[in-house]
């Protein structure tokens, strides 16, 4: 039986090994990589072999196996790519300490003692078992660290946000109890009815977790690890439940079972397996059942804290592009308006000096004036422009973006769907980062046209954002011209600037400028829409 | 003639009235709110009206609308839109009817009594008078753009004080040329912006417009 479980294992190794696409789409690859599938597939084949080892040595039924193969397959499928980056060397460990105990046996199996000189044939096939396996070890941990020294798989390379599982409700903690009753169960199931049936039903219920819920088959693993660590030593320790000669506990001996001398070194070998077995678990469980625990019940959460972080720095960017801007408003004022107004003031003091002496004089001073005041108008109707655009205020962001592309000196294309109005703090950000990509792509890129592109919609479709914003839906604007391309948002200050003012609202900026052109620069934000557009228009 | 005037700010509405009525306007009524002046216009079918395009109740563009709205129901009703600012967009839907009689003024332009005058008589004969600043934003944007590109430089500045509402010998006086040959660049015009034959009101409306809708 072990042997056909260890059969099995191989083959599925191979298989997995050999697996180019998966030939279910969308649906497992959805959770794991192809990359993680096949890591999985071969730990699973060589945790496979181990345990059968460790069944062989303590004469034990195949339990430890049945609920080991898929604990472990999801242990690594699901473990934290910093956990599963110990996983080469605990295989390196574990197959050169194998290596040295199968050849130091055959050295005890022929020393002193009982029966010294006569090899056991059952000790031998053990011997060969545990060569092969510390083999089979080393050669999986060394290719990890080979693979893990290349880079890290694609899959691993998603944004930390996308890797944020949601809350769960609180009876996931009853969790990790279910998973040790199942054990148990199986555990119960094996010894009587040789262990098939479970195997099934845990192995089908094991990926069918893994496919819905990540974090809880990691959970799972955990636990099934630490159970399975314990049960094993028990095993190990304690005479098998079908006692041969050579384990019986003798009468008048003492009441512990006495191992024959040539099986102690493979004895010795299983109980290290199972207190590897054991490390592994305990490693694991504040690292998965801890942390979500953690989560759960609201002590600590990691999410939260870095909302906390974003949420500061966002916040001193946005009070300092509000100082800026104040600055600058206070700067054209008394340069600008309030100077021509002190000008105006002069220009009428002195006409109204000049009316009974020189009227003509006069005339020409009071047409200055009447300039002078025209020329403040402009300027604190271009200054309001740049502060709040009265047509951003009169009709939002659709309409304001229309003007804007009817003022542009390049022909500008709008697509712009919107069903409501946004909030006005959102509305004003959004248009002045447009003002800016399409200010940018007049400036710089010498295109012939522009395109720009507004959409929303009303669940929030990209993972970047993230998941405890309470917004309603996503703005997703679009600004492409045909120009030369080659825009870099890392060396102008104005992407950078409309990045922050975005960032404020949990929004994100995107430039994809090949030399050459063509530059796209798409920018989204998670808001809602406040009111629906009365324009009749 | 009879003029509504609606305009939020007390000095500005009464200083309105008074500049209409010194010219020999008849006042029908000077409101205060786009509601008020939605029911004078259909009310009173004035001759021409006055509107600034920042009204209560909502402060933004209710002017406008309302103005729209009372073109809607009364086709070609003479409105002369004032605003601290121009939009395109706004004088593309103001022009958007083609019935002519509007105009598209910052309030600035008050101050040049005259000039002003004349854009209300101009928008109250149907014409189309829109704000220089409007127009150079317009020749600006244009500037690639078919079929404004096949206009000669002084076509251009025909069209261009065309657009602000000018007759002929305004703009003969302006650009010192005979009015014989305002007439001569005007139908040079209107060919180069393909304008079938019709009255010539209405077609110099058509090239603001083809200015506007290209």
């Amino acid at each position: 039986m072990y042997i056909v479980l260890a059969a099995g294992a191989v083959i599925y190794c191979c298989l997995m090994l050999a697996w180019r696409r998966p030939p279910v789409r969308g649906w497992i690859p959805r959770v794991m990589s192809r990359e993680r599938l096949r890591e999985a597939g071969l730990i699973i084949a060589l945790v496979a072999l181990a345990l059968c080892g460790v069944a062989l040595a303590t004469n034990a039924n195949p339990w430890p196996a049945v609920v080991a193969v898929p604990a472990t397959g999801l242990l690594i499928a699901c473990a934290p790519p910093s956990a599963r980056k110990l996983i080469p060397v605990a295989l390196v460990a574990l197959g050169l300490l194998g290596l040295l105990l199968a050849w130091s046996y055959s050295a005890w199996a022929t020393g002193p003692g009982p029966e010294s000189g006569t090899l056991n044939p059952r000790g031998e096939a053990w011997r060969y078992a545990l060569l092969l396996q510390s083999c089979a070890f080393l050669g999986a941990g060394l290719w990890l660290s080979w693979r893990q020294a290349r880079g890290p798989a694609l899959a691993d390379r998603r944004p930390a946000l996308a890797d944020r599982e949601p809350r769960r409700p609180r009876w996931g903690l009853l969790l990790p109890l279910v998973a040790a009753v199942l054990c148990l169960l199986v555990d119960q199931q094996a010894a009587t009815h040789g262990g098939w049936a479970a195997a099934v039903v845990v192995t089908a219920f094991g990926l069918l977790i893994l496919v819905l819920v990540p974090a809880v088959a990691a959970d799972l693993a955990a636990t099934g690890l630490i159970v399975l660590g314990l049960l094993s030593f028990l095993d190990v320790i304690t005479p098998p439940r079908a006692p041969t000669a050579a384990l019986a506990v003798k009468p008048g001996g003492p009441p512990w079972p006495v191992f024959p001398a040539a099986d102690r070194p493979l004895v010795l070998v299983a109980a290290l397996q199972c207190a590897a077995v054991l490390a592994l678990g305990a490693w694991l469980v504040p690292r998965t059942i801890g942390a979500h625990a953690k989560v759960l019940l609201g002590r600590e959460d990691a999410e939260l804290a870095g909302r906390v972080e974003q949420l500061t720095q966002t916040r001193a960017d946005a009070v300092d592009t509000a100082a800026a801007e104040l600055r600058r408003v206070e700067r054209d004022l008394h340069d600008g308006a309030q100077a021509r107004l002190v000008a105006l003031g002069m220009n009428l003091r002195t006409a109204e000096r000049l009316i009974p002496t020189s009227p003509q004089a006069a005339i020409a001073l009071v047409a200055e004036a009447r300039e002078t005041s025209a020329k403040a108008l402009t300027e604190l109707r271009n200054l309001v422009r740049g502060v709040y655009p009265p047509v951003l205020a009169d009709r939002g962001l659709a309409d304001a973006v229309r003007a804007l592309a009817l003022d542009a000196p390049v022909r500008t294309e709008t697509d712009i769907d919107l069903p409501g109005r946004l909030e006005p703090p959102v509305e004003s950000a959004c248009y002045f980062a447009v003002a800016e990509a399409l200010a940018n792509a007049v400036k710089h890129s010498g295109a012939r046209l522009v395109q720009i592109r507004i959409r929303y919609s009303a669940a929030p479709r990209s993972a970047r954002l993230p998941a405890v914003s309470p917004a309603a839906g996503v703005l997703r604007i679009e600004v492409t011209d045909d120009g030369v391309g080659g825009a870099d948002p890392a060396r102008g200050t104005g992407l950078q600037g409309v990045e922050r003012r975005l960032g404020t609202f949990d929004g994100i900026l995107a430039v994809s400028s090949p030399p050459g052109g063509p530059t796209m620069i798409i920018m989204e934000v998670p808001c809602a829409l406040s009111w629906p557009r009365t324009s009749s228009c | 003639m009879r003029a509504v005037v609606a305009e939020d700010l007390f000095l500005l509405r009464d200083g309105l009235v008074r500049l209409l009525e010194a010219h020999g306007f008849e006042v029908a009524a000077a409101v205060d709110g786009a509601p008020g002046l939605l029911h004078a216009l259909l009310e009173h079918r004035p001759d021409v009206a006055i509107v600034d395009v920042r009204l209560p109740p909502t402060f933004t563009d209710d002017g406008l609308r309302a103005a729209l709205e009372a073109r809607r129901q009364v086709p070609g009703l003479p409105v002369l839109v004032l605003s601290q600012y121009v939009e395109q967009l706004y004088a593309r839907e103001l022009l958007a009817d083609q019935a002519g009689g509007v105009g598209y003024l910052l309030k600035d332009r008050v101050f040049n009594d005259d000039q002003f005058i004349d854009a209300i008589r101009a928008v109250a004969g149907g014409g189309t008078v829109m704000d220089p600043e409007v127009v150079a934003k317009l020749l600006g944007r244009r500037a690639r753009d078919e079929p404004i590109t096949r206009l000669t430089a002084r076509e251009r500045e025909v069209l261009e004080l065309m657009a602000e509402g000018r007759s002929n010998s305004a703009i003969a006086q302006r650009l010192f040329i005979s009015e014989k040959a305002v007439g001569k660049h005007s139908t040079s015009i209107f060919a180069k912006l393909d304008l079938a034959p019709s009255t010539d009101d209405n077609r110099r409306v058509l090239a603001v417009l083809a200015f506007l809708n290209t």
